[in-house]
């Protein structure tokens, strides 16, 4: 018996044609197209390329929502062991869709592997979908295979991965030990070297990535913004109709004010169980300053207050959650016309 | 300062009437042996017994929980002894010769708190995480004397002598060998350093010491490391027992006395001094709990590097969490006084591998080499024999409930192996 | 003027007195031994994170951090064990000791919690060795303390939540 492979490649591989043919529609053949042949190869008898997705790169990208139901129609109806895309090299538009189909694939349960440059676009998707590194033009594609065809077969046999440095794989967020050439003290020394002399060096362990936000630039009439309230200070509607924790908080709430001149202890109060909430409670414009900006409104400081405020509880939150809250409302706030947002904390 | 290593390969070890090393064989009479340990009062008041056994490399037997491994060497020239100020008197040590009986190790096991870890396989797949497993090993197992419930820190100390007595005792035994092979280590002035090397980069390595309380200290010249302020040692001191380790709790990246007397930073930064670069000196620093001393050892380290003139240091860390916290602090203010830096650490990054691996971070830090994911599971089959005991293997860090199956094998975080992720990088382990 | 010297010498956070320091843990034996003159609450009620969150909350009220809040190699979900010293005062809030001990709240979250029974030998060793670096980072003898141990000093430093 050999594994079952489904196979995914852009019009251009295909041999359809170039970029003057980048709109074609996906379409499904029946086994090796391309460079499926080299997979097949080195695979031996193990596993077999059953079926071929061709898919115009600038179809997916301009109708990704239609190349997806076409394509995981077809995958669902061929349940295959792997699915695998590419390898794209430093074609962005390819790249980016060898990796989403993948994602989506993958989220029916059946593995996936793609390959490409690490700077293509597609590679974003690096700590979601397992992509092989290749060189940055098709001339890599000798080297690509066996580096690929081998990662397939671990994932097809269940294997555990090695290390991305020794199975040929994007860094994807997941440390895995491997046993080096050289013990890390003569590594550290090379290191060191190289980092003396100027020269090019990849340290073992990149540092975690800084979140250092660039404030925006100033905004020039406020007269005329739109100015949205948020806080972190757990100010909610009386009764909490979100339930949103007062530590630890996995949700956010959004709240209408639209003719709320200020907030009141009877329709107001804070969520969050991390400061002591009689005074947030007496007047909870002191976390969320409603009647500030109303006044200021008035006056014409600024344009407007929006109606509608965002809150969570940041006591505990971890940052990760917190982060994913803003993500998510900002887009609203950026829909709704909002200039700008007061963020208060407690 | 010049120091000259002589090295007595020692193929066995067997226990006999006479102690002596003779044609590679190292033979112990383990009755004095045993005599010479209890000439320590401490140890006279807190051992009740000790029993020796030997462990070679491929043998199935697991040594734990383990407190120490230490290399027997002897001063056959030059001032001072083996561990001044410990078992030798307190003179400056790392010039002349000095024998070493290579390729075995004193081991000392046995219980002292009812969490301890350390083990050390001699084959298997625990074998290729622990450089131990590699030596012939002298194993010390001690039997504590009643009451020391109530003493741990004196029967810790006492423990601590008897190892570092063992690897004396043995070490004299070389000293009218003649070695099979001599190494030459030199540490030049600053000036002569300068004058002889012109041209190449001013290398230092900043040797961070664990020292925070029972089992977590380290000891130089005697003195317990968190009473130092950070200062500068001749690379050749620690080749002689400068530096001694009394920390043994999370096994994985814990510096044994063996591996401050082979330290692989000193060796490597020997094997490059005079041709690509110019190895200045060491640098010993502290990671003690109380913030302002961290605030005042990473100033000092930082201030040294300045006032040496170095162009670049390596730095390796000890231990984790709180220690990140002086690794971090050190590498920044290192590199903000302008000199380039490259650290050694290791990672906790979960048993999925997924989570944030240091406790601290900086983005300063931008050359980092990792001794591994502590974290990481294996499975260690039974094995045939153990020194020590296996009480303790439920509740060692990196196993979990249930840790010692039916079958006798251990499901276990790689953190319970004894130098697993050494952070002088003493192994080729290290993670992507 | 020589008492306002005296009183910003003393003041220095590198100082280290009793009279500055404000012990929070969750180990009985703490409250036992340390000497009279330092300030202990003992929660015996919370854990590990919980003791975190209490000095977190302290650390919010402006209370410094004296000591590193992860200190020992025994891992956080190993012992249950954990003693912070802060400063016995509140000042201004310090953004930097803030930081600190979020991080340290983040750290324990990474450790899986291990479900394991703890036996009395075990638990004592927790205690001791938790304590034992307590010690070592106010510098004071361990020994003095084990070997007075003080049922009073117990009694008097347990809080309620």
């Amino acid at each position: 018996m050999s594994y079952r492979v489904m196979h995914y490649i852009n019009q251009f591989f295909a041999n359809i044609g170039g970029e003057e043919m980048a709109h074609v529609e996906p379409q499904l053949r029946q086994g090796v197209v391309g460079p499926g042949m080299a997979f097949a190869q080195a695979w031996k008898d193990e596993a077999q390329i059953v079926s071929t997705v061709v898919c115009g790169d600038s179809y997916f990208a301009e109708h990704e929502k239609e190349a997806k139901e076409a394509i995981l129609a077809w995958v669902a109806e061929e349940k295959p062991d792997l699915f695998l895309a590419g390898p794209a090299f430093n074609a962005g538009r390819y790249g980016y869709a060898c990796a989403t189909i993948c994602a989506a694939v993958q989220d029916m349960g059946i593995p996936v592997l793609t390959g490409m440059y690490e700077e293509n676009p597609g590679a974003d998707l690096r700590t979601k979908v397992l992509i092989a590194a290749t060189a940055n033009s098709a001339a890599g594609m000798r080297k690509a295979v066996p580096t690929m065809a081998k990662l397939a077969l671990k994932l097809l046999r269940g294997e555990k991965l090695g290390a991305s440095c020794e199975d040929g794989y994007l860094n994807n967020g997941v440390r895995v030990n491997f046993f080096d050439r050289e013990r890390g003290a003569k590594r550290a020394v090379e290191m060191l070297k190289a980092k003396l002399a100027g020269q090019p060096f990849v340290t073992e362990y990149p540092m975690p990535s800084f979140d250092r936000v660039e404030p925006s630039p100033a905004i020039r009439d406020l007269s005329k913004a739109t100015v949205a309230l948020c806080t972190s200070g757990g100010i909610v509607p009386k009764g909490n109709p979100d339930h949103i924790e007062s530590s630890s908080a996995s949700r956010y709430g959004e709240y209408n004010i639209a003719g709320v001149d200020r907030l009141t202890s009877q329709t107001y109060e804070t969520a969050h169980g991390g400061y002591d909430p009689v005074y947030a409670n007496q007047d909870p414009n002191r976390v969320l300053p409603v009647d500030v900006l109303r006044e200021m409104e008035r006056t014409g400081v600024i344009g407007k207050l929006h109606d509608y405020y965002y809150a969570t509880v940041g006591n505990g939150t971890a940052v990760a959650s917190a982060k994913g809250f803003a993500a998510e409302y900002a887009q609203r706030l950026l829909s709704a016309g909002v200039d700008a947002v007061i963020m208060t904390s407690t | 300062m010049k120091l000259e290593l002589g090295y007595i390969p020692i193929a066995d070890i067997q226990f006999a009437k006479v102690s002596k090393v003779e044609d590679g064989t190292l033979y112990v009479d383990q009755e004095a042996l045993k005599a010479f340990l209890y000439q320590d009062d401490d140890v006279r008041q807190w051992v009740k017994d000790f029993t020796f056994d030997i462990a070679k490399p491929g043998e199935s037997v697991r040594i734990t929980p383990v407190k120490d491994v230490i290399e027997p060497r002897v001063k056959v020239e030059g001032p001072g002894g083996q561990f001044p100020g410990v078992i030798a008197k307190v003179d400056t040590v790392g010039s002349g010769k000095t024998h070493v009986l290579r390729g075995m190790a004193v081991v000392t096991a046995g219980k002292i708190v009812g969490f301890q870890e350390g083990i050390i396989d001699m084959t298997g797949p625990g074998a290729a995480y622990t450089p131990f497993s590699k030596l012939l090993n002298l194993v010390v197992v001690a039997e504590p004397a009643e009451g020391y419930q109530d003493n741990k820190h004196a029967y810790e100390h006492a423990v601590r002598m008897a190892g570092l007595r063992a690897a004396t005792f043995l070490g004299e035994l070389g000293r009218n060998v003649e070695p099979a092979e001599v190494q030459v280590f030199e540490t030049l002035g600053i000036r002569e350093g300068i004058a002889r090397y012109p041209d190449l980069p001013r290398v230092a390595y900043v040797h961070m010491l664990q020292s925070q309380g029972l089992l977590h200290d380290t000891y130089v010249y005697g003195v317990d490391a968190k009473r130092t302020l950070t200062t500068i040692l001749y690379p050749t001191e620690t080749m002689d027992g400068a530096i001694i380790s009394g920390n043994c709790v999370s096994a994985c990246d814990k510096n044994t006395t063996y591996h401050h007397q082979n330290n692989p930073v000193v060796a490597e930064l020997f094997a490059e001094h005079g041709k690509t670069l110019n190895y200045v000196c060491n640098i010993i620093t502290n990671e003690n709990v109380y913030l302002a001393d961290k605030q005042r050892s990473s100033d000092w380290t930082a201030k040294l590097c300045r006032l040496l003139d170095l162009d670049g240091v390596i730095v390796s860390q000890e231990g984790f969490g709180n220690p990140d916290t002086d690794l971090i602090m050190n590498t920044k203010k290192i590199e903000l006084q302008g000199v380039k830096t490259t650290i050694i650490t290791d990672e906790y990054a979960g048993q999925n591998g997924r989570s944030q691996s240091l406790a601290d971070a900086d983005p300063l830090a931008d050359a980092v080499v990792t001794g591994g994911n502590a974290n990481e599971v294996i499975v260690l089959p039974k094995l045939d024999k153990v020194i020590g005991t296996l009480d303790f293997v439920d509740v060692i860090a990196g196993g979990h409930a249930g840790s010692l199956r039916e079958d006798g094998s251990i499901e276990a975080e790689i953190q319970v192996i004894t130098g697993a992720t050494n952070e002088m990088g003493f192994n080729r382990l290290s993670a992507r | 003027m020589l008492l306002v010297a005296l009183f910003f010498f003393c003041g220095g956070e590198t100082v280290r007195s009793s009279l500055h320091d404000l012990v929070i843990t969750n180990n009985p034996l703490v409250a036992r031994c340390l000497p009279e003159t330092y300030s202990v609450q003992l929660w015996e009620q919370l854990n590990y994170e919980q003791i975190l969150i209490k000095v977190r909350d302290c650390v919010y009220a402006g209370h410094r951090l004296y000591t590193h809040p992860l200190a020992g190699s025994v891992k956080p979900n190993e012992t249950p064990y954990r003693s912070v010293v802060i400063s016995r005062t509140a000042e201004e809030l310090s953004c930097d000791d803030a930081a600190l001990i979020a991080s340290a709240i983040e750290t324990f979250g990474k450790f899986t919690p291990r479900h394991r029974e703890l036996t009395e030998e075990m638990l004592r060793d927790f205690q001791l060795v938790d304590y034992s670096l307590l010690c070592a980072a106010l510098e004071i003898d361990p020994l003095e303390g084990l070997h007075h141990k003080n049922e009073t000093n117990y009694r008097t430093r347990r809080c309620s939540l």
